[in-house]
């Protein structure tokens, strides 16, 4: 997994992109920090970019969610597609975190 | 005892390197005795020598913990007997070879040989000791690595053995599902020996049965631990296996008590019930269960649901599917269709059930015939924890 972080209109988006799994714990904490580190009330995670997730990466998507709003924070997610849709869908993660 | 001015206090680790036993080759007795001196001052009490390559190989039956090495020898010389002890005797043994300055391509070619490492002719007593040493320090800690390793593997394959007790032999499914008119196959394979996917198949009255499977995220001991949690939960709620929709809540509220915040878990419930025709079903995020119809055609479940462990207010609705004798449901984990190595082999719903129901037509064979079809052999190790459950409702 790749991320990028750019702020506009008082948001922040953190772009990810390849795949989000198992291996990427150690990467995906820069995400975590970023939303954390950001003065932006909302962190929007897009994942148009992303191309599989597993339960590894829902479960960091879960994590960031968490962690956002023990700030008082907003994450939302946006550019859900593909196999990533799938997976969101079949886990009514939009009940969990909103989604764009 | 010589004792290094900069660390004079032994410590039980000197103990261990200096007990080491040491094999000397050299054709010279003057170079044999002058590095037997060296290394008995520097407290090496085990040292044995050879005087040719010939009685070297044979000394090693003796099982050395390193070998200082001589090039020049008459006969078998250094580089032949270096290239023999690792071709025929250890891979792993320290071998020091003794190159002369002058010989600059001696030194590739020892390394070429197999040579751990080099030391220069005329000995240099500190140098010849720091390198025996060194070897013999970083061959003790690869050992000590290696025992751990084994203990460990021994302690996954314990654990691996009791989590596989949990889940039912075929004569007990078949003692439940049997006079409850259907057939019940399974299979279990964990992907690195210790797996968090688990199944269940228990009576709920004469005429019905539960089953359910849930896979919690993540693989290995954690994973492990959880589903074993699940199971005890699971015996717990026996109340609750005439209510799809409740038995699902219930594990989920206590999931959300048990798992933290990046841990979840997926599941599928159905309450069979041939006699009336149907299965009641509760399912959370599960992989669509395939129905298939005597004639062969096939649906795809709804098996959406939120992920289990995340919401104590979550509600999972009771579905239905119709069950027909000679109707079958493959229920299965999302290993059997996900492939994250080459995600452009990941199957879709219509072509995992293309692969399934060409398998079904193999009958007994149908858990080799649909092993082959995916993953290329029946014995093929597993990147995720892989499970199944083909229930077939009799007539």
């Amino acid at each position: 997994m790749e991320f990028r972080t750019e702020t506009a209109d008082g948001q922040l988006v953190v772009t990810l992109s390849d795949m989000l799994t198992f291996d990427d714990h150690e990467s995906f904490r820069g995400v975590v920090t970023a939303i954390v580190d950001s003065d932006a009330e909302t962190a929007v995670l897009d994942l148009s970019g992303l191309t599989m997730i597993d339960s590894a990466g829902i479960g960091m998507l879960l994590l960031a969610n968490d962690r956002s709003a023990k700030q008082g924070k907003t994450l939302r997610l946006r550019g859900v597609q593909g196999h990533v849709a799938k997976v969101v869908e079949l886990s009514r993660l939009e009940q969990l975190i909103p989604i764009d | 005892m010589l004792q290094s001015p900069h660390n004079p206090v032994r410590t039980i680790e000197d103990d261990d390197i200096t007990s080491a036993r040491i094999l000397v080759v050299d054709d010279l007795e003057s170079s044999r005795r002058l590095i037997g001196a060296v290394l008995e001052q520097a407290g090496f009490r085990h040292l044995d020598f050879a005087e040719d390559g010939p009685t070297a190989l044979e000394r090693m039956a003796h099982k050395p913990d390193m070998v200082v090495l001589d090039i020049v020898m008459p006969g078998l010389d250094g580089f032949q007997v270096c290239q023999r002890i690792r071709a025929e005797l250890s891979r792993e043994i320290p071998i020091l070879m003794q190159t002369g300055m002058q010989e600059d391509d001696y030194r590739v070619r020892a390394f070429d040989a197999g040579a751990s490492d080099i030391v220069s002719k005329p000995i240099d007593a500190g140098e010849l000791v720091s390198r025996v040493r060194l070897h013999l320090e970083r061959r003790r800690m690869m050992s000590s690595l290696q025992v751990y390793r084994r203990r460990m593997e021994e302690d996954l394959r314990v654990a691996q053995a009791m989590q596989q007790s949990l889940l039912k032999p075929a004569g007990e499914i078949e003692a439940i599902v049997k006079p409850r008119r259907a057939g019940l196959s399974t299979f279990y394979r964990a992907s690195n020996t210790l797996g968090g996917d688990l199944w269940q198949v228990f009576p709920v009255d004469e005429t019905r049965f539960g089953l359910f499977m849930v896979d919690l995220s993540g693989h290995g001991v954690s994973a492990a631990i959880n589903a074993f949690r699940v199971h005890m939960l699971a015996a717990g709620m026996s109340d609750l296996a005439d209510q799809p929709g409740a038995w699902m809540e219930a594990l989920n509220r206590a999931l959300v008590d048990m798992l933290p915040v990046e841990q979840f878990a997926t599941g599928f419930y159905g309450l069979v019930d041939v006699p009336g025709g149907v299965m009641q079903y509760a399912a959370a995020a599960s992989p669509s269960p395939l129905h298939y119809r005597a004639d062969g055609s096939w649906t795809a479940l709804d098996a959406s649901g939120l992920l289990l462990g995340c919401d104590a207010r979550a509600v999972y609705p009771v579905r239905q599917c119709p069950l027909d004798a000679g109707d079958r449901v493959f229920v299965y984990s999302d290993a059997l269709y996900e492939n994250f190595r080459n995600p452009t082999a990941a199957l879709d719903t219509p072509q995992l059930a293309d692969v399934v129901g060409t398998a079904l037509t193999a009958g007994a064979d149908f858990q080799s015939a649909l092993l082959q079809r995916l993953f290329g052999s029946a014995d093929a190790h597993v990147d995720d924890d892989l499970t199944w459950l083909l229930l077939e409702a009799g007539a």
